[in-house]
């Protein structure tokens, strides 16, 4: 059972399908926590996007799990308080496009904490609600501008950037409300590499798991080049395509790619084994 | 072992739109940061911009990000 769905689906088949976790309301509420917890949201000044610092880096290298435990656990429960993610698929994120409002594009922190990316090249980040009218007030926040889509401009963009190989992914900007839905990609994006490089979870699995059916695939190996998370590989004795179930985190951007309809997506509930790994 | 990257904020005043040495690292070692917070309605002025390491764990040591500085603003060492 996913722990976001249990708390704050209200009813709905998942969390972030609840049209109350984008209001307005909560915006307010996140806004007055941050503040009682004197967080300025600024992750730039945090450290060029790094969710573990040097501290932990120096424990990894001494092998001192404890300690790394210790920073992994600080920085999960940190993260799923304020702001963490979970990957959904093209599919949900064109649902979610139609329940709630208002939709924007910005650029991508991430990107250009990284790399530095030119705001010009860096539009692939989608705000969502209300918050972004308050864009003109932090220019730097929203550099390049918040420009606000109509549903069906928004479905074209994640379409395109779904296309281009980009994953799907939901963010909350104080838990529950969501706010933001990203387009990422490793190593670019501060959650997968999180995510990937250390096992810390600030960015959850999402509701799917991608199956190959080896009947099916004829070896074009397409998908490869499309999988963020090391889960899809390809088995050259086979001439297949290989997916790590345990490792998948369920975007599906490698069924989106595969032409003869080889890779679909199951439901991780419907998996014993899975279920549980988030 | 862990790299310790050293940066010196005068030599390097622009990493924004210099951005070389962020582009060269095979790794993504380095990260962009800069030392104010977000300012109300103003964009933060370039030499507020700043360059560090982040993921130490990721650099080999093979001096690119060095070479690359048009400022000679980046040391490493181990």
């Amino acid at each position: 059972m996913c722990v976001w769905c249990d708390q704050f689906a209200g009813g709905y088949e998942r969390w972030y399908f609840n049209p109350a976790n984008y209001a307005r309301r909560l915006y307010k509420i996140r806004k007055e926590e941050a503040e009682a917890l004197g967080a300025e949201a600024n992750p730039q000044e945090a450290g060029g996007m790094a969710v573990l610092g040097r501290e932990f880096l120096e424990a990894r290298e001494r092998n001192d799990y404890e300690a790394m435990e210790r920073m992994k656990l600080e920085a999960e429960q940190m993260a799923w308080g304020t702001h963490f993610g979970q990957v959904i698929t093209l599919d949900e994120a064109l649902k979610v496009t139609d329940i709630m409002y208002p939709i924007s594009l910005l650029t991508c922190a991430c990107r250009r904490s990284m790399v530095g990316v030119p705001d010009e090249e860096n539009f692939t980040c989608r705000g969502l609600g209300p918050g972004r009218y308050t864009g003109e007030r932090w220019p730097d926040t929203y550099r390049g501008g918040v420009h606000f889509l109509t549903p069906d401009e928004a479905k074209e963009v994640l379409t395109k950037l779904n296309k281009r190989g980009l994953v799907q992914s939901i963010y909350t900007f104080g838990t529950p409300f969501l706010a933001g839905l990203c387009n990422c990609d490793y190593p670019d994006c501060a959650s997968i590499r999180t995510v990937v490089d250390f096992g810390v979870r600030v960015l959850w699995r999402g509701h799917y798991v991608a199956k190959v059916d080896p009947e099916l695939c004829n070896g074009c190996a397409a998908c490869v080049a499309r999988c963020q998370f090391r889960a899809l590989s390809f088995a050259p004795s086979r001439n297949k395509a290989y997916i790590d179930q345990f490792q998948c985190f369920g975007c599906g951007l490698c069924a989106t790619e595969c032409d003869q309809e080889a890779i679909t997506l199951v439901e991780r509930a419907s998996l014993p084994s899975l279920a549980n790994v988030w | 072992m862990l790299a310790t990257i050293t940066v010196d904020d005068e030599k390097c005043n622009d990493p924004l739109s210099c951005r070389k040495c962020l582009l060269i690292c095979p790794t993504h070692v380095l990260g962009l940061g800069t030392d104010v917070g977000p300012q109300k309605f103003r964009e933060t002025d370039p030499n507020h911009f700043i360059l560090r390491g982040v993921r130490f764990e990721k650099c080999t040591g093979c001096m690119d990000c060095v070479e690359v500085c048009p400022q000679n603003a980046i040391q490493v060492s181990f």
